[in-house]
């Protein structure tokens, strides 16, 4: 365990913990948007940069961001300095011109005091905040379907040659990660369509539910050992035949096969 | 053949200086990228066809080698005849044979090729007593234009590989590194980091696997350094990277070559193959368990790679976003290892620094920034090319002696080092001593090398516009302050230099660029806003000159100048024919003028008057 | 005619299977046909088992990749700083307005294509044009439209 000051007030943190995680066990609220569990940190929207300094570092203070910052020893973190506060408006007000209709930026932004950009609005702007989650949480599954595309400004997140993308499953992990909701999808409980692609939904032979996609059922069965005829059974289904199945409960937490 | 010692580099080295002793003279051929550019190879063709047909005594077609770049390439093609060091200057193809019968068959020295100084109009014959050359000194650049490149032996009969070979069998790993910690050795690459430190905090991580890593990507517009050290004199590069190698531990090294450099490309590699097959790389090197290999890795044109962690995701074939760094590439680098990264001029050092001794190495330039400097003296000086010169000299010297001053006697305005990352200098700042710290000092920094200088039609807001847009443009895109806050620094730096500035917009960008210093991810927007600052803190008049007056002074920005024929127009009717928008009127021997509305202000009459009578204002 | 690119399997066998070859692939690729064709990514990053998304991210990336058919003669204006403080923004506007390109075009005919490049290394005879990698240096404002002409 380490021991710093977060906000003035002692803390203790696990070794190799983010800097990020401690900061939000003491109920501090800061933005991240390009932050999630299910992903590595990526340090892309800078929203949590936090101002640190040690008692023998003679007064210089650093800026970084608590995302991919460890936790140390005898560190002093300021949140909300007026530094900080500063490079967030910043960046809020330099999404805000990229992004002006995206609700969660509108909402970081406005707690911030800032209802419209101040900069001239990016022409063609979107919804889009290049945070890479979706790329992210698509390698990290290990379809890898999606990624970005050019650099710079230009930048956006596309699949390969604009195309219906090969490797996608139809997951929709992209499209629940996505914190503005730029990614569309339809779902007709027939066929689901995303990144232009279609993909025919799995139906429950009990109740005609569909459950997920054919293309995720099948990656599943092949990487997670998970039986073939798993997924022509919808929720309700697996529970009817858990239900039948299951012997009666001859006491608390425990159970006998029929 | 494979050389396994010291004495049997001596004796490579012995067999070819007895070859060379054949020679009554030799003819050094500059074949660098600008030489080569102007006739170079032609020039050696011709030299070829015609010792082919005429025997020479004491003279062959070996005697004449193309050699990498001597750095004045103003004055390209570049011949010079040794052992007199005769040097010939903007050398054509049809001079060759009058050169092989006065200054080969004879000693006549042909005045017409010879050099002027522009300050005392007078012919030089040597090279070492031109002005561009004599207040050099050359390390890194030791061996370019001496050697053939491609020729592995000229580099040894130079003493290469001695360096190599006394590492490798008399000094522990230990000793190599505290011996490049004595010599003060700064990285040449940009933030002049201690070589050493770096070597030391590599080797100090355990782990099965180092790597160390030749950064010649020169991305830095305006400097060309190690594009000319890669293709003139590649083995120095391998010497230095195999001696890294062997000092942190690493036994798979790589080059990492700029793609738009392809003789550097053929050049390095040529090395590599001519190393391999001499035992000077692949297992058991001079006999002891040394065992390293290099390979190359080609950029494909990101600035941004010059960032260490985003070069390694380019060398591992991915898209080169770099890493936070609150872990060091020398810990956790190439495949998550630790690597030693330099660039190409570091590693050009280091043989010389073990063949001469870090005290001597370190007895050079100035306590804090040891050794030399190679620049890319270019922009508006007079004698533009490739210097190289001790730490600690001031800009003026460089300018004003090697430089020559600035084109057509103009009044020098600035100049700018450190490429997009740097900042542009004053004349009240001419007597800085160049050093890697008091350049930063001064809100400039050292950079790869790259030293601009810049007259009065320079126009600074067109400068910081300039390295904005470059920067908009190479940004990775992944960080928000970099992708969208430079993107607006230069939306705001456009609409000031098309006049429609406000006073409120100077505040504007310093506001932003603070928070893009403070916040970006990597050293690319962290720097960014240097050359805007720069200029801010020592041309702000000029901005004022564009915001309130929406007065271009410099003459550069379009939308705030016009051009006008002055009354001293002589009437040679050259503008009225350059103009490809018809947009000049006048008859002969009559003041002609140009009709605004149609003038595009494209430069096209200014380039063709000949009596300089057109008024860009 | 449709093109074929049926060098592209040669090319990419003539590199290590990696991953790590990648952007050399991609390069010689280039080299052969002036730009990058679909193909060429489908089947690099089948041979490298490389996803596909990944090697449109890197041939996007990098500035020397082009995705779209390129001219027989491919114009570079240098743009780096050195080339800029001479005029390179005069040369660039006089060869987009000879050519009817703007920079990063190709001509419909598939003649030209006209590209701004940051620093060709050849900073000492600013202002550059580089046609079919042949460098023009020291160029005049007035001179650079005459350049297509000789070709």
């Amino acid at each position: 365990m380490v021991t710093l000051t977060i906000n003035g007030k002692l803390v203790r943190a696990r070794e190799g913990e983010m800097l990020l995680d401690a900061i939000r066990r003491e109920g501090i609220e800061i933005p991240a948007t390009c932050q999630h569990e299910a992903v590595e940190p990526y340090g892309a929207c800078r929203l949590c940069t936090v101002e640190i300094t040690k008692a023998d570092w003679g007064g210089w203070k650093n800026h970084v961001t608590s995302c991919l910052y460890p936790v140390q020893e005898g560190l002093i973190v300021s949140t909300h300095s007026e530094d900080v506060i500063r490079i967030r408006k910043t960046i809020l007000d330099l999404f805000l011109a990229r992004c002006p209709n995206a609700e969660l930026i509108q909402n970081m932004a406005a707690e911030y005091g800032i209802t419209r950009t101040s900069y001239e609005e990016v022409p063609d702007g979107n919804d889009c905040i290049l945070c890479g989650l979706c790329t992210r949480v698509c390698d990290k599954m290990g379809f890898q379907a999606i990624s970005t595309v050019g650099r710079g400004h230009g930048k956006e997140v596309a699949p390969p040659l604009g195309e219906a993308p090969p490797d996608c499953v139809g997951c929709l992990a992209c499209a629940q990660i996505c914190p503005t909701n730029y990614i569309k999808f339809t779902d007709d409980g027939t066929t689901r369509t995303i990144w232009g692609r279609e993909f025919e939904l799995v139906k429950c032979e009990t109740t005609g539910q569909p459950t997920i996609t054919k293309e995720f059922a099948a990656y599943l069965v092949k990487h997670r050992n998970i039986p073939e005829d798993y997924f022509t059974r919808c929720d309700s289904a697996h529970r009817e035949e858990l239900a039948k199945t299951m012997g009666r409960i001859t006491h608390w937490g425990r159970q006998e096969e029929a | 053949m494979c050389i396994t010692s010291s004495r049997q580099l001596k004796q490579v080295r012995k067999e070819f200086l007895d070859g060379d002793a054949r020679f009554e003279k030799k003819v050094m051929i500059c074949c660098g990228t600008g030489c080569l550019a102007n006739g170079a190879q032609e020039i050696v063709d011709e030299f070829d066809s015609i010792l082919r047909k005429k025997r020479i005594k004491g003279f062959t077609i070996e005697a004449v080698r193309s050699t990498g770049c001597h750095g004045f390439c103003e004055q390209g093609p570049l011949v010079i005849i040794e052992p007199r060091g005769t040097f010939y200057t903007k050398v054509k193809v049809k001079d060759v044979a009058d050169i092989i019968e006065k200054s080969i068959r004879s000693d006549e020295v042909i005045d017409k090729h010879l050099y002027t100084d522009p300050a005392t109009k007078q012919k030089i014959e040597r090279y070492p007593d031109v002005a561009f050359f004599s207040h050099q000194q050359r390390i890194a650049l030791r061996n370019l234009g001496k050697i053939a490149p491609h020729n592995i032996k000229d580099y040894i009969a130079n003493g290469g590989y001695q360096s190599l070979a006394k590492v490798l069998t008399t000094m522990t790993p230990d000793d190599v590194i505290t011996e490049v910690s004595k010599s003060g050795l700064r990285g040449r690459g940009g933030g002049g980091f201690s070589a050493g430190r770096k070597w030391r905090s590599c080797a100090d991580v355990e782990s099965d696997t180092h790597y160390v890593i030749c950064n010649g990507d020169e991305g830095d517009p305006g400097a060309f350094m190690d594009r000319s050290i890669m293709e003139g004199d590649p083995h120095s590069v391998l010497e230095g990277l195999a001696i890294a190698a062997y000092a942190v531990g690493a036994k798979e090294g790589f080059v990492y070559v700029r793609d738009e450099y392809p003789l550097a490309v053929v050049h390095m590699q040529k090395a590599i193959e001519d190393c391999r097959k001499e035992g000077l790389l692949g297992e058991n090197i001079f006999e002891t368990n040394f065992c390293f290999d290099v390979h190359i890795a080609r950029g494909a044109g990101a600035f941004v790679c010059g960032e260490s962690s985003a070069l390694m995701k380019s060398v591992a074939g991915e898209v080169g976003e770099p890493r936070a760094k609150y872990v060091r590439s020398v810990v956790k680098g190439l495949h998550d290892q630790p690597t030693v990264l330099n660039n190409v001029e570091t590693f050009a050092n280091i043989p010389i620094i073990f063949e001469k001794g870090a005290d001597w190495y370190a007895g050079i330039g100035t306590k804090k920034s040891t050794g030399t400097k190679v620049f890319s003296l270019v922009g508006k000086v007079r004698n533009t090319g490739l210097i190289e010169v001790p730490m600690g000299i001031t800009l003026r010297q460089i300018i004003f002696d090697i430089g020559g001053g600035i084109i057509d006697d103009r009044p020098f305005k600035a100049v700018q080092t450190g490429g997009p990352s740097g900042g542009c200098l004053p004349e009240s700042k001419l007597d800085l001593p160049v050093d890697f710290d008091s350049l930063t000092e001064n809100g400039s920094m050292m950079g790869s090398g790259g030293m601009i200088v810049m007259d009065d039609r320079t126009c600074m807001v067109d400068v910081a516009k300039y390295f904005t847009d470059f920067l908009v443009k190479e940004s990775c895109g992944k960080c928000v302050p970099c992708r969208e806050g430079l993107y607006q620094l230069h939306k705001l730096l456009v609409k000031i230099s098309e006049g429609r500035g406000e006073e409120s917009d100077i505040d504007r960008m310093e506001q932003l660029s603070e928070v893009i210093v403070n916040a970006s991810l990597c050293g690319l927007g962290q720097s960014g806003p240097n050359p805007l600052l720069s200029t801010l803190k020592y041309f702000r008049d000029e901005y004022t000159a564009h915001i309130r007056d929406k007065r271009c002074p410099a003459g550069v920005c379009r939308e705030l100048i016009t051009y006008n024929i002055t009354d001293e127009c002589t009437g040679c009717m050259a503008c009225i024919s350059a103009c490809a928008y018809h947009a000049i009127t006048g008859q002969k021997k009559k003041v002609h003028v140009i009709d605004q509305e149609k003038c595009t202000k494209c430069g096209a009459c200014v380039a063709a008057c000949r009596f300089n009578t057109i008024d860009v204002r | 005619m449709k093109q074929t690119f049926d060098k592209i399997p040669d090319i990419i066998a003539k590199h290590p299977q990696n991953a790590g070859s990648l952007i050399m692939i991609l390069q010689d690729i280039q080299k052969e046909y002036n730009y990058l064709p679909p193909e060429a990514l489908t089947q690099t990053a089948a041979a490298l088992d490389v996803p596909l998304s990944k090697v449109c991210s890197v041939s996007t990336f990098y500035n020397s990749f082009s995705l779209k058919p390129r001219g027989r003669k491919i114009v570079r204006v240098c743009v780096g700083t050195a080339c800029h403080i001479r005029g390179s923004n005069l040369i660039q506007q006089q060869l987009e307005s000879t050519l009817n390109l703007k920079a990063g075009e190709t001509s419909k005919d598939l003649e030209y294509t006209l590209e701004a490049v940051a620093c060709v290394g050849a900073c000492a005879m600013a202002p550059v044009v580089i046609i079919n990698d042949k460098y023009h240096g020291s160029l005049k404002v007035n001179k650079a439209a005459k350049l297509l002409e000789k070709k």
